[in-house]
């Protein structure tokens, strides 16, 4: 006899058996550890759906630095000479005067702050030299020291008009701090081993020597002097700018002496702003910046290589986002003589109207930073060793990378003309010539200015920018700005006050700067007319 | 009931009244039933204190205009700065000044380093990018924030403004955002 028994438990397990084999299968989980040249340390690590977060206190004492509770809930951290501050629930830390942002925000963890790997990659990593790499299969954050690599540097002193320019080039950016003592300055690598080339026998009024080791390359400066430094892309170059305080460093506007490799105006380029996603302002009737400048662009590039027979170059061609930085690169790449980036403006309030055109404004003009800036001009050779600490971290900051600063003066020169033409051509009111700290100047290695050619925003001039003869009489206005700037630098006959904005028009508004913005080192000197304060609207 | 008798009840009620507000003042600060008694008689919430700040908001002519505005505030300058730039994104209250940021841009973190360099993450969950301006527009923006919280909090000194919790190359096409930015004045109007 046949049982008749229900098949449904057999099929239940048959569901199962899957399942249970592949829980039998799967191998517990394995615990996250840290392990700093092979060996463990006792730090907790959280692997959470955004990755591994990592205690931060003992992976500090094992490298050798230390956590320390600061105000607020926050904590500092000392990795090298950089403080690092960070607080629990914060996705940015500041490692020194950087602002660093995280993959994760800091978190509170029952044993101290645990961290995201990119923080201690950004701290340690690039400050101490140390790599970490998160392996996953075994659930294990490696930290080791990074193999030393050779980095070869090349050395080039030159002295020009009372400043010795130094160039350290590199083939690419390594990891260095500038350390100053009175009368010498250290580029240490933190990590890599340089190669040094033959350091060039000096003579210099300036500069004492430089010699390079393995270790680090040491400028040293005669009595006196002074340094600012800055750096440069493509190829990188760490560049100091050697002077005397109180002796004039920058040539004079209206006349300018043309650098030794630049004895004229040959390539410009033109830079239509914004572009791609990037819409810039937007009218009323929905008319876009970035189309207008684009028209404006490409008519002054094709009029300027007729007119005047320089080669002309655009940043972008097309409807294409592009980065600032990298519009300034570009110039740089191509060896241009001058930057023009070309943009129409918009307000938030109603009745802003008019042109103005800017050079750029160092960034370092707090109170703070002035009295820096004082205390290094105080101290022979130039360097703030008996400043607080604040005052010394600003004049860090004082110490920008900005590769326009040493064209400051040229560049307000060529404002000058522009608005000065723009002024007596067109009926716009004249906003002046102003400075700012326009990121797209910034890198630049070359006279540069960005010229606002009326306000999208304002119905009126909407309406004017959109018709093809307004636009035509603006391009000739930056035509003849820029002619004029050319048979300045170039040496020719000049027309009386060569400086000062063109015949007839009305003189530029001379203001002092803005309270508590003294002139900083690398400003045009007092003999240039002084611009507008940063953004200053006009009236 | 006689003179006296009304006298005596008069000055009992007047004891009562005294003894609770002389208790009152003395428990202020404590949290809860009484809170809102102590900010009726102090005008603030429990803990807080009313102060009086400027914002700055965009006006005519591309200026920026002070708003009088008065806040409820701890003593914690990083509370201070959140309400400061909170009021600044809700808009101004004149009808001549306009909005500094779109509405839907809101606050996300704080930070106030030992330096004094303020870090203020602005949030949009529209717009991955802040918004795409003319130059003007955009400084009235930043300094609109950084103008207001700099000229109210003596702790902060410079203001880092980072978008969506990134740190950007600019705040709209033009200005730098890599370093903090200082108070720029020269924008009010005078």
């Amino acid at each position: 006899m046949i049982s008749q028994r229900s098949p449904a438990p057999l099929l239940l397990f048959a569901l199962l058996l899957p399942v249970l084999l592949g829980a039998q299968a799967e191998a517990p989980p394995r615990p996250s550890s840290v392990t700093l040249e092979g060996q463990e340390i006792a730090a907790q690590v959280v692997v959470g759906p955004a990755g591994p977060l990592v205690a931060l206190a003992p992976v500090a004492e094992a490298l050798g630095a230390k956590l320390v509770p600061g105000e607020g809930g926050s904590y500092q951290l000392q990795v090298g000479e950089a403080q690092v501050v960070l607080a629990a629930g914060s996705p940015v830390v500041t490692v020194g005067s950087d602002i660093v942002s995280l993959s994760q925000p800091v978190t509170p963890g029952p044993g101290g702050i645990l961290v995201p790997v990119d923080l201690l990659r950004k701290t340690f990593g690039d400050l101490s030299g140390y790599t970490f790499d998160w392996l996953p299969e075994q659930s294990r954050l490696a930290i080791s020291r990074r193999q030393a690599k050779q980095v070869p540097v090349f050395i080039d002193v030159v002295h020009l008009q009372g400043t010795t320019t130094v160039v350290l080039q590199f083939p690419e950016a390594p990891r260095y701090k500038i350390d100053q003592q009175p009368g010498r300055i250290e580029v240490r690598m933190l990590g890599d081993r340089l190669a040094p080339s033959l350091p060039p026998r000096i003579e210099d009024p300036l500069v004492e020597g430089v010699d390079a080791t393995p270790d680090r390359v040491a400028l040293r400066l005669l009595r006196g002097a002074t340094a600012e430094s800055y750096t440069l892309e493509n190829p990188f170059r760490i560049v100091f700018d050697v002077h005397r305080p109180g002796q004039t460093t920058a040539p004079i506007a209206g006349a300018p002496t043309p650098g030794v490799d630049r004895p004229g105006i040959r390539t410009i380029v033109i830079d239509p702003g914004h572009g791609g996603v990037e819409t810039g302002a937007i009218g009323p009737s929905g008319v876009r910046e970035k189309d207008l400048t684009l028209l404006l662009a490409q008519a002054l590039a094709s009029r300027l290589a007729e007119r005047l027979g320089v080669r002309t170059l655009l940043t972008r061609s097309g409807d294409a986002v592009l980065g600032l930085d990298a519009r300034a690169a570009i110039a740089n790449q191509n060896k241009a003589d001058l930057f023009v980036s070309i943009h129409l403006n918009s307000s938030l309030g109603a009745g802003a109207h008019g042109a103005e055109t800017y050079f750029l404004a160092n960034r370092a003009t707090d109170p703070r930073a002035a009295s820096a800036a004082e205390a290094e001009n105080a101290t022979p050779g130039g360097l703030a060793t008996d400043a607080d600490p604040a005052a010394l971290q600003d004049l860090q900051l004082m110490l920008w990378d900005l590769a326009q600063s040493r064209y400051l003066a040229q560049s307000q020169q060529l404002a000058n003309l522009i608005q000065g033409e723009l002024n007596q051509a067109l009926e716009l009111k004249d906003r002046g010539v102003k400075q700012a700290p326009f990121r797209v100047l910034m890198g630049a290695a070359m006279p540069a200015v960005l010229v606002e050619l009326g306000f999208i925003s304002n119905p009126d001039e909407e309406k004017k920018l959109q018709e093809a003869p307004y636009r035509a009489r603006l391009v000739e206005s930056l035509i003849a700005a820029i002619t004029r700037y050319k048979e300045q630098v170039e040496g020719r006959p000049e027309t009386p006050a060569a400086s000062a904005p063109a015949a007839g028009a009305p003189a530029l508004q001379t203001v002092p700067p803005a309270a508590g913005s003294p002139p900083a080192a690398g400003a045009p000197p007092a003999a240039a007319p002084a611009p507008q304060a940063p953004g200053k609207p006009g009236r | 009931m006689n003179r006296t008798a009304v006298k005596v009840i008069l000055a009992a009620v007047a004891l009562v009244l005294v003894g609770g507000i002389a208790w009152l003042v003395a428990t202020r600060g404590t949290r809860g039933g009484l809170g809102g008694v102590i900010e009726q008689l102090t005008g603030a919430p429990a803990g807080t204190e009313k102060v009086m700040v400027l914002l700055y908001f965009a006006g005519p002519g591309g200026y920026l205009v002070p708003e009088r505005r008065e806040l409820n505030v701890t003593a914690d300058p990083k509370d201070r700065i959140r309400k400061i730039v909170g009021a600044v994104l809700d808009g101004p209250r004149q009808r001549d000044l306009g909005r500094s940021f779109p509405k839907g841009v809101e606050l996300g973190s704080v930070l106030l380093a030992a330096n004094g360099t303020v870090y203020v993450d602005l949030r949009s969950e529209t717009m991955t990018e802040p918004p795409s301006a003319g130059s003007l527009e955009e400084m009235q923006r930043v300094f609109s924030v950084v103008d207001s919280i700099t000229g109210n909090v003596e702790q902060a000194q410079r203001v880092a403004l980072l978008w969506n919790g990134i740190q950007r190359e600019s705040f709209g096409g033009h200005l730098d955002a890599s370093r903090p930015f200082v108070a720029d004045r020269s924008l009010i109007a005078q």
